[in-house]
């Protein structure tokens, strides 16, 4: 823990307008309650339910990892000047990996902790099963999982600071294209490999989709089960596919697997992961040089606010993986809400989250900014393609957003 | 062409399925215990090769030797421990046993080492050799050798050795074997141990194209005893074949079928099997 526990009286911090208004605020009741402001500047309750066992646990930890650092940061720096300084109290909880779970712990959370919002919880399926909960209880529930259900049931207390599931399958195959393009390759026929799970297949659909728009013919349309312990078939069937480029859609293992098989067969199409085992520092620890190269399609990257996201690398040894970034999002817009209303109600926070946009600290981690829509979807983000670059993910695409040139096979594109 | 390549992908996979399920109709054979523990100890030779790679350089085809010896030794003692208790008791508690044997290994692996997926990174990884046309992935190549040079010198063992021959002298009547003078519980305890580390042996040699975790036993069981089954449930031979035919099965079946039901073709042969010759394919009634 960096944490600064110690209290701040929450009078004397700043001297803005908002921190005036506070200060008068706080002074008012100092003045009929002496005694409760003396013993502890109040704190807020943020609830955050992450799967830190199972399955996911490896995701909802990286998430956590990233909602503490800006908590942390913000109680070091005088926790939330709109409150009178107060300072964020994580309620930690494991959703574990299965729905009913991470329902009866949302359930507990609020009923025992009395906590502003909820953020989580990576795995949609998590989500859905939270936001059941929340939106019941009133209480707002930021989120970065894809799903594009999480805010097409008309739920008034979803917020999602990514794009939705169909829009980044969209966008995996329309930067691909786009990238191939500018490399001057016109792209005919592509191949998608997928697991076959609700993700694995969902994004395949986006693909499939995407390819039909473009004109491009799947030469190659294979779902393969998961945990699968021999890719050289779908491979072999790949290089007489005659494919252009390869979408693989898979965790870690597949991917090492899907990756190594090529270049053991020499096949040098390019390849565009669809996230999860595309993004993740492993990917590279596993793969070496090879991992050169290989693109994915992400939410959002951390080399487009090496300012913000050093500090997580340099907290925790690891780059600052999307979900972390995601997550670290989620907490500082509701920090921004929460400063912005001067208010832990939930019911004031929400109606902040309708009417503002959020543009600053960590807020602006993913695009800039972030401004939601009547159900609750940021408008502002976009996903992006990064490719590995000698062990680092770098944004390439679109134009406006890339920190570095695309490589397509092997050269790099100018633009 | 396609069908030779699919068929040589398949018998060097086979291969390694072949030195995997010799550990446990080796167990079953010697002990008349099946041990549903055995893919942990795959998980096991896996994760002791993998820290082999990550703390002392060791390329995981020596690693394998060292998850061998490793494994060897704990067998022993697992089954002096626990597994001897069982010989001979109602088969509810033997499956009891092992099936907590199971839990007790995964779950401590997941302590120990975490959920993490780990995988190693050695140059011969993404290298393939061309032969009449033919693509052959290295790591599949010496994967393959490595089961192969284990499975003839435990062959030869079985064979050549006094002790490989008590060992199968006590297979076929343990009760003889002791009249004769020979000491059945420690012959049972060699042929744990040794059952335990091939299939670890099997798991190490996997690692250049598979990753580890904790919970990678579960990807194998169900294929372990498939081959078994199909050879004869205590048949090194047999087991052997079994496994073979798991591997050219699963890449033939891609060639007609989508991949995703590459298991369901080897679980109808595995009925149809199971119905037509119950005894396994090489034994004779």
């Amino acid at each position: 823990m960096k944490s600064d526990r110690k209290p701040v009286p929450g009078a004397s911090v700043d001297t803005t307008r908002r921190g005036l208004v506070a200060a008068a605020g706080v002074a008012t009741v100092a003045a009929g309650f002496p005694a409760i402001v003396r013993a502890q500047p109040k704190s807020v309750n943020v609830g955050v339910i992450q799967p830190l066992s199972g399955a996911n646990a490896q995701f909802g930890i990286n998430s956590r990892n990233g909602i503490e650092l800006v908590a942390d940061e913000i109680n070091a720096a005088g926790g939330i000047a709109g409150l009178g300084g107060a300072k964020i109290n994580l309620i930690v909880a494991d959703g574990t990996s299965t729905p009913t779970t991470a329902a009866n712990v949302a359930q507990r959370m609020i009923s025992q902790n009395q906590v502003v919002a909820i953020l989580g919880a990576f795995a949609s399926s998590l989500s859905i099963a939270i936001s059941e909960v929340t939106e019941r209880r009133g209480i707002p529930l930021l989120t970065m999982s894809f799903a594009d259900q999480l805010t097409e049931r008309g739920f008034k207390n979803v917020f999602r600071v990514v794009s939705k599931a169909s829009t980044i399958g969209r966008a995996q195959f329309d930067d691909a294209l786009a990238i191939a393009k500018a490399a001057g390759e016109t792209v005919t026929k592509a191949a998608i490999m997928y697991e076959d799970t609700a993700y694995g297949t969902s994004q395949a659909k986006g693909l499939r989709d995407a390819a039909q728009k473009a004109g491009v013919e799947l030469v190659m349309d294979d779902a393969y089960p998961l945990g699968i312990t021999d890719v050289t078939p779908l491979i072999t069937k790949l290089r007489n596919s005659g494919a252009q480029m390869v979408f693989p859609v898979s965790y870690l293992n597949d991917s090492l697997l899907i990756i190594r098989t090529m270049r053991q067969q020499q096949i040098d199409i390019p390849a565009i992961g669809g996230a999860a085992g595309y993004v993740i520092p492993d990917f590279v620890k596993g793969l070496g040089e090879f991992s050169n190269d290989v693109l994915s399609v992400s939410p959002a990257n951390y080399d487009r606010v090496p300012e913000l996201t050093d500090r997580f690398r340099e907290r925790f040894g690891y780059f600052m993986v999307h979900e972390a970034l995601e997550h670290a999002v989620c907490m500082g817009v509701l920090a921004e809400a929460m400063d912005i209303s001067k208010s832990a109600d939930p019911a004031k926070v929400r109606e902040t989250f309708y009417q503002e946009r959020f543009d600053k600290g960590w807020s602006t981690a993913m695009t800039g900014a972030v401004k939601f829509d009547e159900t609750g979807q940021n408008t502002l983000a976009k996903p992006v393609m990064v490719q590995w670059q000698d062990g680092e993910l770098r944004t390439v695409w679109p134009k406006e957003l890339a920190m570095a040139p695309a490589r397509w096979k092997g050269k790099p594109i100018s633009i | 062409m396609e069908l030779i390549q699919a068929l040589v992908n398949g018998l060097l996979i086979g291969g390694v399925y072949a030195v995997i399920s010799i550990g446990l109709t080796l167990v079953f054979g010697v002990m008349s215990i099946i041990n549903f523990a055995q893919a942990e100890f795959l998980m096991l030779g896996m994760f002791i090769a993998f820290f082999c790679w990550q703390y002392l350089g060791l390329d995981p085809m020596i690693g394998a030797l060292v998850a061998f010896v490793v494994v060897f030794a704990l067998g022993m003692l697992v089954e002096r421990g626990l597994i001897e208790r069982v010989i001979g008791a109602p088969d509810v508690a033997q499956i009891f046993l092992t099936v907590g044997l199971l839990i007790v290994l995964e779950n401590a692996a997941l302590l120990a080492f975490g959920s993490d997926y780990r995988s190693v990174r050695v140059p011969y990884q993404t290298q393939a050799v061309q032969f009449a046309g033919l693509i052959i992935g290295v790591p599949y190549l010496l994967a393959f050798v490595v089961s192969l040079v284990a499975g003839v010198l435990l062959w030869a063992f079985m064979r050549f050795t006094w002790l490989g021959q008590a060992m199968r002298a006590t297979a076929q009547d343990s009760a003889a074997a002791l009249s004769l003078g020979m000491d059945v519980r420690r012959i049972r305890q060699i042929a744990f141990g040794l059952g335990v580390a091939m299939t670890a042996l099997g798991g190490a040699v996997i690692l250049p194209y598979f990753t580890a975790s904790p919970t990678v036993g579960a990807q194998f069981v169900v294929l372990m005893f498939t081959a078994v089954v199909l050879g004869g449930l205590g048949n090194v031979l047999g087991a052997v074949i079994g496994g073979l035919a798991v591997g050219v099965i699963q890449t033939l079946s891609t060639l007609v079928l989508p991949i995703q039901l590459q298991n369901l073709v080897l679980f109808i042969v595995f009925i149809l099997v199971l119905a037509l010759r119950p005894e396994g394919l090489l034994r004779q009634k």
